[in-house]
């Protein structure tokens, strides 16, 4: 059967979405899918997310595993020739998502929450925490299971000083990070919950 | 004229390093008893040119050859006035930067070189400018009283020249009048289209006179001295012009070969004519029940882009489409808009308005129809979606508009030609069909010439009467008639205007130059024009038939008439005509055969062939230059011999160098076909096609076809140039030497 257009799904994320009016200028060049380096492992490259939400197809969007997936590496944002914050409209969905309850706090959802917290906490990332508290949010076997299967990794980490024995400390000027995260998750960008 | 010589050598630029200079000057002396030989180390500076200009004072030199740069540049310093005789030899590129240092061959080239240049002195003349009997016009005549139109005669009076404007309608300003706004610089938004405005300023400018409900019935004469019969409300009306801009637009595509998208069958399925016109007069609503639209879909390229339709692409037709969304948008901002488009071709800043179109949140669907219908008394459309790679459907449509493309406004001397529809049975071998009068390709007099070669501007294959569209803007194939607008190639307004300015120079410049007898575009400046030693004429009608430019005209016997300031000076006439008839004072059959005869030919036994290449001046001569001045290498063997355009060689030239034992011969010339690049639009096939015919000749002589070659050489080809020559200079090992040496 053919699809239909339904203009609602696009007005819905242009008025809930971070930066989600700025995709009704895209002009479908792909760029961005050719530049995002996961763009393999994506169902649906940025570039076709926005066709799906122009044509209104809410749940292909929304369960989609490409908007999960962004890793915020930019290439898109800088190289899109429109200007379109791509990155911003790929986790604004994301987070629309997960407001909805569309999407489940597992996986990238909730590895971006511990970020948060963290950065929140102690205003960096500690390499030997961070995936343990992540690995834990499976429970505490399975979650024990996968640190160890990471320690290869870590060790090479350790050996190439990209990783300290010690806990990372707290930076100097927390307070002032965290108003600016604060002033963040106010605007809607980002958040641990 | 008696010719006082005096040859000057430069040996500046690296050339008297490379050459031995003093020989070459006893050489000259001695053959060809020319008294003053002087090299200088810096000929183009004030002390070199100070020497010339003494000798032409002290000495009464009047024929100067100058052997230093190409003649390409520094022409400028060494102009020593219109009543000296000026020959350049190309020292520095053609030899000094191309070829061994302190050679025998290559001093053996340098010395042809001289030869054939006092060879040409020897056949030159002063050529005096042309004068008309009549007295010179410098009015514009304006064909057409459109955007472009307007344009034109406004910018001549501003220019402070007179407009003559015929426009068809009883009022002027075209299709800019019909519409409601117009989308142009800086493409932010939709703007008044001013042509109320417009119209006014025409009407109110005491130096445009203009002719509504008219027509032009017959122009005869040239640049110029053009005479202009008018017809206007049954009246008739002579004027005179010297030059003519033709923007006489288009019309729109006929919608009823478009049945396949709904026209015709659904009162809802409407034209952006229509659509334009509809919004104009107030009001858009569905023509079936004058309800108001909510949903509006535009179909992009209808029938553009199709090979069994509107090959072409009209590149406003996208920019329109969103302008009218604007329009729904503007009347009802809940409405929505869907363009369903194979490109968005907004061209150059117009992207802007694209940009505004999507921010007003219009669907754009990148996709074909599949199919246009109705249901419940409204439309739907069914595509292929692209991007979404899948089929859809949109329905409950008040409207579908049909963006169709443009027509020019002209009548092609060949009907154009376009795919066949596959149940056709009229399909040529490739599977084309001409068009029919009636399937939206307009066919339409305009300027009605009394041109031997027909009565309209020859045209492109899809009936726009343009010249070389890069290379040479606004020129046609008829000298002093210029054309703009939409008849050009289709555009939207704001292109238009710039169009008609453009041409509207053309036509001044044309104008001028004619005036004092100079040749326009792409030679402007000569003074030259063809002579006809009328005596000796067979009436064989091949220069009136092959003259590029309809310069030509016929007299009920079949003599020539030629009309100078129609002629662009390339010498095409004099190559066709087999009497050898036809001359300029400064070029002729006679004088390049004499400069090949200069050409000294070694004995066999000496292994040193002898090559001559005809350059086109245009193209393959710079490119032959740039190769000198990335020094490159060729053949110390070839001697060139730049011509005026390879449609002015003559067969006989092939023949006498033959005979003369030269091993073979190169010619280089502009492309040719549908997208020719050949200056003088058919000059270079019709050398092609001459060529061709050169193996009667060489059968004669029992020679091998191989040792003549047309090539097509292009003004960047200049990396190809040494590897062109090296190729030839294989094959003329290969067939080996000319057995008529040294008869
Ligand atoms: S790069 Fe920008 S304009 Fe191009 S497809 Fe991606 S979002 Fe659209
Ligand atoms: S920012 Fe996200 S969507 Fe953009 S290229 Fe990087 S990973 Fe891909
Ligand atoms: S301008 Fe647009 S609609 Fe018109 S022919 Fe070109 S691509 Fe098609
Ligand atoms: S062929 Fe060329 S030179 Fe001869 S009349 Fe025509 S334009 Fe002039």
């Amino acid at each position: 059967m053919a699809g239909n257009y339904d203009p609602s799904f696009a007005k819905e994320v242009f008025d809930n979405v971070d930066s989600g009016e700025e995709i009704k200028m895209c002009m479908q060049c792909g760029i961005c899918a050719g530049s995002c380096p996961l763009r393999h492992e994506m169902d649906y490259p940025p570039r076709q997310i926005f066709t799906l939400i122009r044509a209104g197809r809410r749940d292909e969007v929304m369960n989609s595993k490409a908007i999960k997936l962004c890793t915020s590496c930019y290439r898109c944002k800088v190289r899109c020739p429109r200007g379109i914050p791509v990155i911003d409209v790929m986790h604004g969905l994301a987070h629309y998502g997960i407001k909805k309850g569309i999407i489940p706090r597992k996986g990238t959802a909730a590895f971006g929450g511990e970020f948060w917290k963290m950065i929140y906490n102690i205003g960096r990332i500690d390499e030997k925490t961070l995936p343990l508290k992540y690995n834990l949010l499976e429970g505490l076997v399975p979650g024990i299971k996968s640190t160890i299967e990471m320690a290869p990794m870590g060790i090479q980490m350790f050996l190439h000083h990209r990783m300290k024995l010690l806990p990372e400390r707290k930076i100097k000027g927390i307070k002032e990070l965290r108003k600016m995260l604060d002033k963040a998750k106010e605007m809607g960008k980002g958040g641990a919950n | 004229m008696d010719k006082n010589i005096g040859i000057y050598i430069c040996t500046g630029c690296g050339i008297g390093d490379m050459l031995d200079c003093d020989p070459i000057a006893e050489m000259a002396s001695d053959e060809y008893s020319v008294s003053i030989c002087k090299n200088h180390p810096f000929l183009c500076g004030a002390e070199g040119v100070d020497l010339i200009k003494k000798d032409i004072e002290g000495e009464g030199v009047n024929t100067i050859i100058i052997a230093a740069c190409s003649p390409r540049v520094n022409y400028d310093v060494f102009d020593f006035g219109q009543d000296k005789i000026i020959e350049r030899v190309n020292f520095r590129e053609h030899v000094a930067w191309s070829q061994a240092e302190k050679d025998e061959n290559t001093q053996m080239l340098a010395e042809d070189y001289i030869k054939m240049a006092c060879a040409k002195i020897g056949r030159t003349d002063l050529p005096e400018p042309f004068k008309a009997e009549e007295e010179y016009s410098k009015d514009i005549l304006v064909v057409g009283g459109g955007v472009a139109g307007m344009t034109a005669a406004l910018e001549t009076a501003k220019a402070g020249y007179n407009a003559i404007l015929v426009e068809k309608d009883p009022k002027l300003g075209g299709f800019l009048a019909k519409m409601k706004k117009n989308v142009t610089l800086p493409y932010k938004d939709i703007s008044d289209t001013g042509a109320e405005a417009m119209i006014k300023a025409v009407s109110d400018n005491p130096k445009i006179k203009v002719y509504t409900s008219a027509a032009v019935e017959k122009i005869s004469g040239g640049p110029g001295i053009f005479s202009v019969e008018i017809k206007a409300n049954g009246n008739s009306a002579t004027e005179r012009a010297g030059a003519i801009v033709q923007a006489t637009g288009w019309v729109p595509y006929d919608a009823n070969k478009l049945g396949h998208l709904g026209y015709g069958k659904f009162k809802n399925v409407i034209t952006n004519v229509e659509m334009e016109e509809m919004a104009a007069a107030g009001k858009i609503t569905r023509p079936s029940d004058g309800k108001d639209v909510k949903n509006v879909l535009f179909i992009q390229c209808a029938g553009s882009r199709d090979p069994e339709h509107l090959p072409y692409c009209s590149s406003s037709c996208c920019l329109v489409s969103m302008k009218q969304a604007t329009y729904v948008k503007e009347q009802n901002p809940e409405a929505v808009n869907y363009i369903l488009y194979k490109d968005i071709r907004t061209v150059g800043q117009s992207e802007d308005f694209y940009r505004k179109a999507q921010m007003d949140g219009n669907v754009f669907i990148r996709g074909s129809v599949e199919e246009v219908g109705e249901s419940g008394g409204n439309l739907y459309v069914s595509a292929n979606d692209e991007l979404l790679g899948e089929k859809i459907k949109i329905e409950e449509l008040d409207l579908v508009v049909l963006a169709v493309g443009m027509v020019p406004r002209s009548l092609p001397a060949e009907i154009p030609k376009i795919k066949a529809p596959s149940d056709s049975k009229e399909a040529d071998a490739d599977g084309m069909i001409e068009v029919k009068p009636d399937s939206g390709f307009f066919a339409t007099s305009a300027l009605n010439l009394a041109y031997r070669q027909g009565p309209e501007l020859p045209t492109l294959k899809y009936g726009f009467p343009d010249s070389h569209f890069i290379c040479f803007p606004y020129e046609t194939r008829r000298t002093g008639i210029y054309s703009a607008g939409c008849i050009r190639r289709p555009m939207e307004v704001g292109k238009a205007k710039d169009d008609a300015t453009g041409a509207a120079m053309k036509a001044i410049q044309c104008i001028e130059a004619t005036s004092i007898g100079m040749a326009v575009h792409p030679r402007a400046g000569d003074i030259s024009y063809p002579e006809f030693n009328m005596s000796r004429c067979t009436q064989c009608k091949r220069c009136t038939e092959e003259c590029p430019f309809g310069a030509i005209n016929e007299d009920e016997k079949g003599n020539p008439l030629p009309s100078p300031t129609r002629c662009r000076r390339c010498g095409t006439c004099m190559g066709a005509c087999p009497e050898r008839i036809i001359s300029f004072k400064n070029y002729s059959v006679g004088m390049i055969g004499d400069m090949l005869k200069a050409v000294s030919v070694p004995e066999e036994d000496e292994e040193k062939p002898r090559v001559i290449v005809f350059v086109c001046e245009n193209d393959a001569y710079p490119a032959v230059d740039m190769a000198g001045i990335k020094k490159m290498n060729w053949s110390p063997y070839v001697r060139f011999v730049p011509v005026r355009c390879l449609g002015s060689i003559a067969l006989v030239w092939v023949a006498d160098a033959l005979a003369r034992g030269i091993d073979g011969l190169l010619f280089m010339g502009c492309r040719h076909g549908d997208d020719y690049q050949c200056h003088f639009v058919k000059g270079s096939e019709l050398a092609n096609t001459r060529l061709s015919k050169v193996s009667e000749t060489l059968d004669r002589l029992s020679l091998e076809s191989d040792r003549v070659k047309f090539i097509e050489v292009g003004i960047t080809d200049c990396d190809k140039v040494p590897a062109i020559i090296s190729e030839f200079m294989e094959t003329i090992e290969s067939v080996g030497p000319n057995p008529y040496k040294g008869w």
